[in-house]
């Protein structure tokens, strides 16, 4: 009985060793597909680890946004598999891997992040209003959740604007990007997606932003993507699209449709 | 914060075009239980202008012309009934009670109605109601003359005061009855029929102004007309009557009565049972109605299409926001939810304002309303009718709501995490 016991207790230690290592993100043999058939996107392998800062560059219309979008759980791969925080993307409904995106993940945009009528606060918040598992995570009651919003903002030099209670529409673009990096990193996300969240900012903010983003989510993984190969020296690993999406090489996947992959920018 | 207080924040932060939406189904929503108020007020004060009598007989003409002279007090009539043809249908053993109605003059725009004391006695309206008095008596002297509510007000006569009658309906009338002037002895209390309107007088004061006018004019050259010390009652025996309303002993005898009435060989007379007569002429008047009520149906789907027209123009405004939505989270039902809800909340908002707005309205202009109608129109308040309209409006900006909300959901699928515009 005791060796059983201790069986078990080995057997858990092997499956949460396993979660540990097990990848943040991994893509094996995906195909993705529009739904007119044109395919753009086929991925052997590709991996991000836990709390790893991946830089994934390359230029428009080479797939970068239809990765984001299956990673993000908004797409479901036409073929192949997609695991992404030990969710199996690919056998999951639509609306659990939206949930999976509610709890585990924040996304950054390149511009427009905000929704104009809310405030400051609300618009940080919005996370834990589709999440209770994130809502929790942040805050045991709403009072708590509008203070660490607001210790975030505070964190990402919104204070003037916190306190001046000003729309999120009149803000300028870089303090919008500063409020959409605080809310993706609410509630501590395992997996961080920033799609060009710097192409908007000038020179000078573009380097500070990345360094402010990056500090904040230090327990994330970050997926950085911009066609700027001169932001990845803040990353540890550095990916070319042309690496990852063999629909890029006609040769070696001539079922690729690249026409459309290159019309899609 | 749901789905629904978001909707609400998103609506509000477009206030303008939402403000304007909520208004014209407020409007419309109104209109719509306004006509239809005005419709239920107008048929029960209508249906309930005469009651409790069993047949209307007057010259021979179409039923709805003798309810309106007759009743109403509006038009004149063909010809007039004799006195004997009146006496012989009033001796008839099944016969209860009648009432003589002679019409033709009038003052200051009131009909003047020459009848007998019976009138007030057995004339009834509303649920069997019997008229009373707010003040005085019923006439009992050739020259006294009883005011309905409304024609007292507007004359602006108490008892005691004295006037002329005019012969013929014109206010203006040149051809006024002079020297005879009425006595008022009674006013009666309003009922909401056109008796309120009408100038009640006895069947031998009318005789009595009319003695010398054989002709139907006044007699040329005399300028002396009899006072009323000169006239003798037993002289002022009509010749003829407008109409007379007839209650019988026993109602299984009003076909009968009715058949004898338009057979009669001694004269051409029409009997008429009012409340046949009322539905009758309510389906005239009913087509009117019918008309505004179909027009304010279409105010409403009108009201209602610019709802879905503001929200399908807002979507592309939106298609940022909504991408925003479902990168932190936000399912697309959820989406299409969203979308639905704004539809039912400016669409709830428009429907519960019109209710309340044309209930306040009516409450408070109730009396210029009835004035200005010339009828009264009931009583007004929140009926389960009132619900039922708000509570449809809501229902169809619900399912009108379905439209953006499925486009919205469909493009939530197809823009991936991020919208390019």
């Amino acid at each position: 009985m005791l060796g059983f016991t201790s069986f078990l207790c080995q057997l858990k230690c092997a499956v949460t060793s396993y979660q540990t290592l097990s990848p943040c993100v991994h893509i094996q043999d995906l195909n993705y597909s529009w739904p007119n058939g044109a395919k753009v996107l086929s991925i052997d392998n590709f991996s991000i680890q836990k709390k790893e800062r991946l830089f994934l560059h390359g230029p428009s219309g080479s797939g970068k946004s239809t990765l984001l979008g299956l990673i993000a759980g908004v797409f479901a791969p036409s073929s192949g598999e997609a695991t992404i925080l030990n969710h199996a993307f690919h056998k999951l409904t639509a609306a659990a891997r939206d949930r999976v995106r509610a709890d585990t993940m924040g996304v950054i945009f390149q511009q427009f992040n905000l929704v104009p009528y809310l405030t400051l606060v609300e618009n940080v918040l919005l996370p834990c209003r589709f999440s209770r598992a994130r809502a929790e995570r942040v805050g045991a009651t709403e009072q708590q959740r509008i203070n660490k919003a607001r210790e975030l903002l505070e964190n990402l030099g919104l204070q003037e604007e916190l306190n001046a209670n000003r729309p999120a529409a009149e803000l300028s673009v870089g303090q919008q990007q500063r409020v959409a990096a605080a809310r993706a990193l609410i509630g501590s996300p395992a997996l961080v997606i920033a799609d060009e969240p710097t192409s908007a900012l000038d020179a000078d903010t573009r380097d500070t932003f990345i360094d402010t983003l990056l500090a904040e989510a230090k327990e994330a993984a970050v997926l950085f993507v911009s066609h700027d190969a001169s932001l990845s020296k803040h990353f540890d690993r550095l990916t070319a699209m042309q690496d990852v999406n063999f629909c890029l090489h006609k040769k070696t996947s001539p079922t690729c449709d690249n026409a459309h992959v290159l019309a899609e920018t | 914060m749901n789905l629904a207080v978001l909707a609400w924040k998103s609506a509000k932060a477009r206030a303008g075009t939402t403000i304007l939406t909520v208004l014209s189904i407020a409007i419309s929503t109104a209109l719509l239980l306004g006509v239809e108020k005005i419709r239920d007020g107008a048929r029960s004060s209508f249906e309930q202008t005469v009651s409790g009598t069993d047949l209307i007989v007057g010259a021979r003409s179409g039923p709805v012309n003798l309810l309106l002279y007759s009743v109403f007090r509006i038009g004149d009539p063909t010809a007039n009934v004799s006195w004997q043809s009146y006496e012989a249908f009033a001796a008839r053993p099944d016969v209860a009670w009648t009432v003589p109605l002679s019409l033709g003059d009038s003052h200051n725009g009131f009909r003047v109605l020459g009848t007998t004391t019976r009138y007030f006695e057995h004339y009834r309206y509303g649920q069997k109601r019997q008229l009373s008095f707010a003040e005085g008596l019923p006439f009992s002297d050739v020259f006294d003359a009883v005011l309905g509510a409304e024609a007292a007000r507007e004359l602006g006569y108490v008892i005691e005061d004295e006037f002329d009658i005019s012969h013929g309906l014109k206010s203006a009338s040149f051809a006024d009855h002079k020297n005879r002037p009425f006595r008022v002895v009674g006013i009666l209390n309003r009922t909401g029929t056109p008796v309120d309107r009408t100038i009640h007088v006895s069947l031998e004061g009318i005789e009595a102004v009319h003695i010398g006018w054989n002709n139907g004019a006044l007699p040329i050259g005399r300028s002396l007309q009899p006072t009323s010390n000169d006239v003798d009652k037993n002289q002022l025996q009509p010749e003829s009557i407008t109409a007379f309303l007839v209650g019988l002993k026993n109602k299984s005898a009003v076909l009968r009565y009715q058949r004898d009435a338009n057979t009669f060989r001694g004269e051409a007379l029409s009997a008429v049972i009012p409340g046949v007569a009322l539905s009758q002429l309510w389906r005239v008047v009913g087509t009117a109605e019918k008309a505004l009520r179909g027009v304010a149906f279409f105010v409403i789907a009108a009201g209602l299409t610019g709802l879905l027209t503001t929200i399908l123009t807002s979507l592309n405004e939106r298609r940022r926001e909504i991408a925003v939505l479902r990168s932190v989270g936000a399912k697309s039902r959820d989406v299409f939810f969203l979308l639905v809800c704004e539809a039912t909340i400016v669409t709830a908002i428009g429907a519960i304002l019109g209710t309340a707005s044309i209930n306040l309205g009516l409450a408070l202009f109730s009396q210029q309303i009835e004035i200005a109608a010339g009828f009264p129109l009931g009583e007004f308040g929140l009926s389960l009718y009132d619900l039922y309209i708000a509570a449809g409006v809501i229902l169809i900006g619900f399912i009108l709501g379905f439209l953006p909300g499925w486009l919205a959901y469909r493009r939530s699928l197809s823009d991936g995490l991020m919208a390019r515009i």
